[in-house]
């Protein structure tokens, strides 16, 4: 077995404004781990957090209650086989290790929300879409995953889609940025 | 654009979700006769007021399911306060 | 040069240090920071600034506002410009629009001798016949002769349109007292509000009255601005209302894109956009120095332009009583005032190029340049109208109020009635609590019902009831017409004899006479124009102006331009893990639905020959590929394919066909089984989004009983097709612990292993290619390693990737169908030739009863292997198959190429059942015209019919 390096589907670095406000970076490395299992397994009371919020677990795994009867566990790179040896796999289960399936960013800062208006429809407000958040919608056309994860008391998003459109995505995204002073490097044009 | 509220999601913009249409029952393949099949393939309503139909919230949960629209007025309400 | 240029006015808004140099048809003029293009145009003396559309006459400032019909102007490539409110930017290059081949010498005023012509119906009655004029004369001629700008299709000066959402509490249209009051009463009432104001500053009428007004405008202004819960949009407009308060704002003057479209949903919508003066229809009524209250008030005060210098004043408000003032205090010497409320009136106004004289009602002849007409006010209730109100005309206040509008849209200032500038703002505050509580109580509801918001901390806010005091209807004398004829709609050149005309013709409905007149259908939507056409409606049937309704508003409020509507453009794009490697080598793209993909690498012939002769490797990823797990996978695969799948084992796969409830063939695909509860199922590429839903729906819908996990995992398998009679000993060197003989692995089977010691990957044996070959499912963060180790560890075997249109031709020479292109929205399982698959004695499976209807059918259309018998025919895809005789038409070329293995044109096709027999030879119609025959072969498959190939 050789270590084989992670190929992201970005093939950009970390964007930010000069003065670091706003920044935009892949995080498609991370694991990723998606769990289905109904109300009354031991997977589900072991996740708790209910669909539309998330929690930080001890060991740095962010939690995220993607949909009804759903979660996405998101943790540190190279995790995968461990989250999932992690679950109760009694009764209807499916345990399932997307960390290949989705690309990942995260837009952190004040004026993220702002970057978010201009490709998202959804009320991102901060009684709408509290830190903790996990939704859904279209983010420049595409379904996302989103979940509102602030980093030292800053704004901040992880927004994730299917691996296919992260190339295309992140030009959007960095795009969007480029109003609140994110200087997009040449090659990255959304068109 | 309207606003349809997922029971699962909130309130969302239509936009966010598909219509899948009438609610028709789907007859038993066994004993359907073939005009009763077309019946739910083709048939509907689709009249200017209260409808019973199916929406998939695509960009949300993924759930479906059923809400009453007025298509004269776009008011909405839960099939189960009618 | 600007000569007429007034000393400073207290509330100018020109910065009189600035200087703006600006072109205006090639003429270089000069104005300040804060002028509008006319005002500058004005001050310099410019009287005439656009042609009349269809008699051409001159055309001087009516409103000097965002309304006025006469200020329409090309700015460098943008057309269609509102000079009234436009700001000044230096180094405008300003030209007049609708005039050829100048303002001054217009040719279109020949129009004015045939002008009987023009009139009401003329486009109806004129252009009807004979048709061939239409592209050989009327079309090149009307448009030159046609109104509106050029509209330049290759820009490269607008730059790129936006868009962004909003979601504010309340949202204010119009930033005058009331609006204002409004905005800022919301906002300490804890909503978070958005004001849209369509001039370039907020204050309304303010902005142009005395001390007094200015001083509230200041007040309010900086309230406004100072409150962080208030968001002000300048120089934006509100543009349409719809359901459940969807609101788009067209907002300008913005630092990254020449406009942006705001989409809103929002709590309570606060309609305040002020009154609209409404012009006044009398003989000569359009010629320049013929000007409303408003505009010279608005010239004299906001821009310091002397707009005459000897005026005549019909009065009918206090409009029309400040005009007279500001007039005076501008020096022009006000000639006569003739009071309208008393009965005195303006029969007709006479001047070549501008107004000399004016004629009174009672008989006198006055010398006058300008002549100020203040006969009342239109509501602007377009957004209410929107709300599905509608208004209603009150006779004693001479114009329409709101009727009844929804809870979440609420009126306020003057379209809600009069009253002081404090009258105004408190009614616009009490609107603005209630905006705000209606909307803070859906505010908490969508709190409640959303589960990611923060709940509620407290119990919504109280209900309250509609308590304003009204606004009153002050009295305003009824005056639209004078006794003689003149313009009503000064964009469309419509006068009040064309109503009459067409009332008299039987189109005396309003709606109908808008249509057939262009009332109201112009630029300025109805804003100056619709209640006077009503009213010369009204008196040509003798009937009350209540009676006669008005014509339905729609969106837009007011005119959008594409490129504000189309925003930013967002066309998403897929790219499997692989395609970067693709493009770097030599790869020619095709877009297939979002995915962009390698049609070749630069011989799509000898890459498919490679795949005969050697190996290929080909990227498939766009597959769609579904995890499945659960107890009744199996129960959902037999219900959603046409065959049967209880029996399939772990470790093998199975081809499938989907139909949908009517019969007809969906999708198809490959679905392994990898373990006991776990599977693995392949979908066409553009039907993986509509199979995976519909696999939703039955499990939800119509099967919740059943166990099954569906995963989309299409992006996260990077799929990889290894082909051709080498891709055994390609595949075994990369493979560990994995025996890929035969009998081993044997065709139809599926293993997981690892590949070039990347884990978790899933190959199985199928051929779509009709080759022995390999399909193996990559984890993506890993699939450039194997691809790439493919191609290092096969160069003695001939390795070389190969393209879609590589694999097309493959395909093609084996026969296998692709469904959406060898079928279509009407074919049937048994057209596809899926007899031997098709299970009919199942319990349930999606569209039974109709797959057994359609096996019993005869007359359903063939698809058959054909071959063109001249070789090197290769008839395009979609020719017709006809008879022999005739044009009756019996199936079509499906899919069509060039065999590089056997050196001949092969088909597929569908054809009537009665052509299907082998042997049986048909007629190709080619999109030349000429005709071919082919004949019909024994089966699909052109090349190894047997299937030898790929079972070694």
């Amino acid at each position: 077995m050789y270590d084989l390096e992670f190929l992201s589907p970005v093939s950009s670095g970390p964007l930010s404004t000069p003065d670091g406000g706003l920044s935009l970076e892949d995080a498609s490395a991370s694991t990723k781990v998606l769990v289905r299992a109904a109300r009354n397994t031991a997977a589900g009371a072991h996740l708790k957090v209910t669909y539309g919020r998330s929690r930080h677990r001890r060991d740095g795994t962010l939690i995220c209650g993607s949909r009804p009867g759903e979660w996405t566990l998101l943790a540190d790179p190279g995790r995968g086989a461990e989250l999932v040896a992690s679950l109760p796999d009694e009764g209807f289960v499916s345990v399932v290790d997307i960390t290949h399936g989705r690309a990942m960013f995260r837009l952190s800062g004040a004026d993220s929300i702002g970057v978010l208006a201009k490709v998202c429809n959804i009320d991102l407000a901060d009684d709408m879409t509290p830190d903790g958040a996990v939704f859904s919608g279209s983010v420049a056309k595409v379904t996302c995953d989103l979940v509102r994860d602030d980093r030292d008391a800053g704004r901040s998003y992880l927004i994730s889609c299917e691996r296919s459109f992260g190339g295309y995505l992140f030009a959007a995204m960095a795009d969007a940025c480029a109003e609140f002073g994110i200087n997009v490097p040449a090659g990255l044009s959304v068109h | 654009m309207i606003v349809v509220p997922c029971p699962n999601c909130g309130p969302r913009n239509s936009s966010d979700l598909r219509n899948a249409g009438e609610v028709v029952p789907r007859p038993d393949p066994q004993t359907a006769s073939l005009h009763e099949w077309r019946s739910y393939l083709y048939l509907r309503e689709n009249p200017a007021g209260w409808v019973t139909e199916t929406w998939y919230c695509r960009s949300g949960c993924r759930r479906y399911f059923t809400i009453e629209r007025n298509t004269a007025t776009n008011e909405i309400r839960d099939p189960g306060n009618s | 040069m600007s000569i007429h240029r007034l000393p400073i006015r207290s509330g100018e808004l020109i910065d009189r240090s600035t200087n703006l140099s600006f072109t205006w048809n090639g003429r270089t003029f000069s104005g300040h920071e804060g002028d509008t293009i006319a005002s500058a145009l004005a001050a310099a003396g410019v009287e005439v600034f656009s042609r009349g559309m269809k008699y051409h006459r001159r055309r001087g400032i009516l409103t000097a506002n965002h309304w006025d019909p006469n200020l329409a102007v090309q700015v460098g490539d943008e057309p269609n410009v509102r000079a009234g409110s436009r700001r000044l930017v230096d180094g405008m290059e300003v030209t007049a629009q609708n005039v050829w081949p100048s303002l001054r010498w217009d040719l279109g005023t020949a129009n004015r001798l045939v002008g009987r012509f023009l009139s009401a119906g003329f486009y109806y009655k004129t252009f009807m016949r004979p048709q061939f004029l239409w592209h050989n004369l009327y079309q090149r001629v009307l448009r030159k002769f046609a109104p509106g700008g050029r509209v330049h299709w290759k820009t490269g000066v607008h730059g790129e349109y936006d868009k962004r959402y909003a979601h504010p509490d309340v949202l204010v249209a119009g930033g005058g007292p009331a609006g204002m009051a409004a905005a800022l009463s919301a906002a300490e009432a804890g909503a978070s509000v958005m004001l849209v104001e369509q001039e370039p500053e907020l204050g309304g009428h303010l902005r142009w009255g005395g001390p007094g007004d200015l001083a509230v405008l200041a007040d309010l202004s900086r309230a406004v601005h100072s409150n962080p819960g208030i968001e002000v949009l300048c120089d934006s407009i509100v543009t349409g209302r719809y359901d459940h308060n969807w609101v788009a704002v067209v907002q300008r003057s913005h630092p990254v894109a020449p406009e942006r479209l705001i989409k809103a949903r929002v709590g309570s919508l606060i309609v305040a956009p002020g009154l609209v003066e409404r012009p006044y229809v009398f003989a000569g009524n359009d010629l320049p120095g013929v000007m409303l209250a408003g505009a010279v008030r608005r010239l004299v005060n906001l821009w310091a332009v002397k707009p005459g210098s000897r005026a005549v004043v019909l009065s009918a408000n206090s409009e029309g009583d400040a005009a007279v003032a500001d007039l005076e205090s501008a020096g022009v010497e006000v000639v006569a005032v003739l009071d309208a409320r008393a009965g005195e009136d303006v029969v007709g106004a006479r001047g070549r190029g501008r107004v000399s004289s004016v004629q009174t009602g009672d008989g006198r002849t006055l010398r006058a340049d300008l002549l100020v007409t203040a006969t009342g006010w239109t509501a602007p209730t377009s957004l209410l109208n929107m709300a599905g109100d509608r208004p209603l005309y009150d006779r004693t206040a001479a114009r329409y109020f709101p009727q009844s509008l929804p809870d979440n849209v609420l009126a306020t200032g003057g379209i809600a009635g009069d009253g002081s500038t404090t009258e105004l703002t408190a009614h616009g505050r009490e609107t603005g609590s209630l905006a705000a509580q209606r909307a803070l109580r859906l505010r908490h509801a969508r709190r409640t019902q959303t589960p990611r918001s923060l709940p509620p901390e407290s119990d919504p806010p109280d209900e309250i009831a509609d308590n304003r005091i009204p606004l009153r209807r002050s009295p305003h004398p009824e005056r639209y017409r004078s006794t003689t004829h003149g313009l009503v709609d000064f964009s469309e050149d419509v006068s009040s004899k064309d109503l009459i005309q067409a009332a008299g013709e039987g189109f005396d409905s309003i709606e109908l006479m808008k249509r057939y007149t262009t009332v109201t259908m112009g630029p300025g939507q109805g804003k100056l124009e619709t209640v006077n056409a009503a009213a010369v409606l009204a008196e040509s049937r003798a009937v009350e102006m209540a009676d006669i309704g008005t014509t339905v508003w729609r969106p837009p409020f007011s005119p959008v331009s594409l490129g504000a509507l189309a925003g930013r453009i967002f066309e998403p794009v897929r790219r499997s893990a692989l395609q970067g490697w693709h493009e770097a080598n030599g790869a020619t793209n095709l877009l297939a639905g979002q995915w962009v993909r390698p049609d070749h690498y630069g011989s799509p012939m000898t890459e498919a020959s490679n795949v005969r002769e050697n190996v290929g490797i080909i990227d498939v990823t766009p597959l769609g590929k579904l995890d499945l797990r659960g107890p009744d996978v199996a129960n959902l695969l037999d219900l959603v394919y046409v065959n049967r799948w209880q029996k399939l084992e772990v470790g093998r796969v199975r081809y499938g066909a989907m139909v949908a409830e009517d019969g007809v063939v969906s999708d198809d695909g490959v679905t392994g089984r990898l373990a006991d509860n776990h599977y693995l199922m392949t979908t066409t590429s553009s039907g993986a989004g509509a199979v995976w839903e519909m696999l939703e729906d039955w499990l939800q819908t119509y099967r919740p009983d059943w166990e099954v996990h569906v995963t989309p995992v299409t992006g996260g398998l990077t799929s990889i097709n290894v082909a051709g009679p080498r891709s055994r000993e390609l595949l075994g060197r990369l493979v560990e612990d994995l025996d890929l003989s035969a009998d081993a692995f044997p065709y139809f089977s599926v293993r997981k292993g690892i590949v070039s010691g990347v884990e978790d990957c899933i190959i199985w044996r199928i051929g779509f290619t009709g080759e022995l070959s390999y399909e193996v499912h990559v984890p993506s963060g890993h699939a450039l390693h194997v691809w790439e180790s493919l191609l290092a560890n096969g160069s003695d075997l001939g390795v070389a990737p190969f393209g879609v249109e590589a694999q097309r031709v493959l395909r093609l020479e084996k026969g296998h169908y692709i469904v959406g292109q060898d079928t279509d929205g009407l074919s049937k399982a048994p057209t596809a030739g899926l007899g031997g698959l098709v299970k009919l004695d199942k319990a349930d499976t999606i569209g039974l009863p109709e797959l057994r209807a359609a096996f019993e059918r005869t007359d359903l259309p063939v698809l058959v292997g054909l071959q063109p018998d001249e070789p090197t025919v290769v008839p395009d895809e979609a020719c017709q198959i006809v008879a022999a005789e005739g044009n009756e038409i019996l199936g079509r070329v499906t899919s069509s190429r060039m065999s590089p293995t056997l050196k001949r044109s092969i088909c597929l096709a569908q054809v009537d059942p009665s052509l299907a027999p082998a042997g049986t030879s048909v007629t190709i119609q080619l999109v030349d015209g000429r005709r071919v025959s082919a004949t019909v072969q024994e089966h699909h498959a052109h090349v190894d019919p047997e299937g030898v190939r790929q079972r070694v």
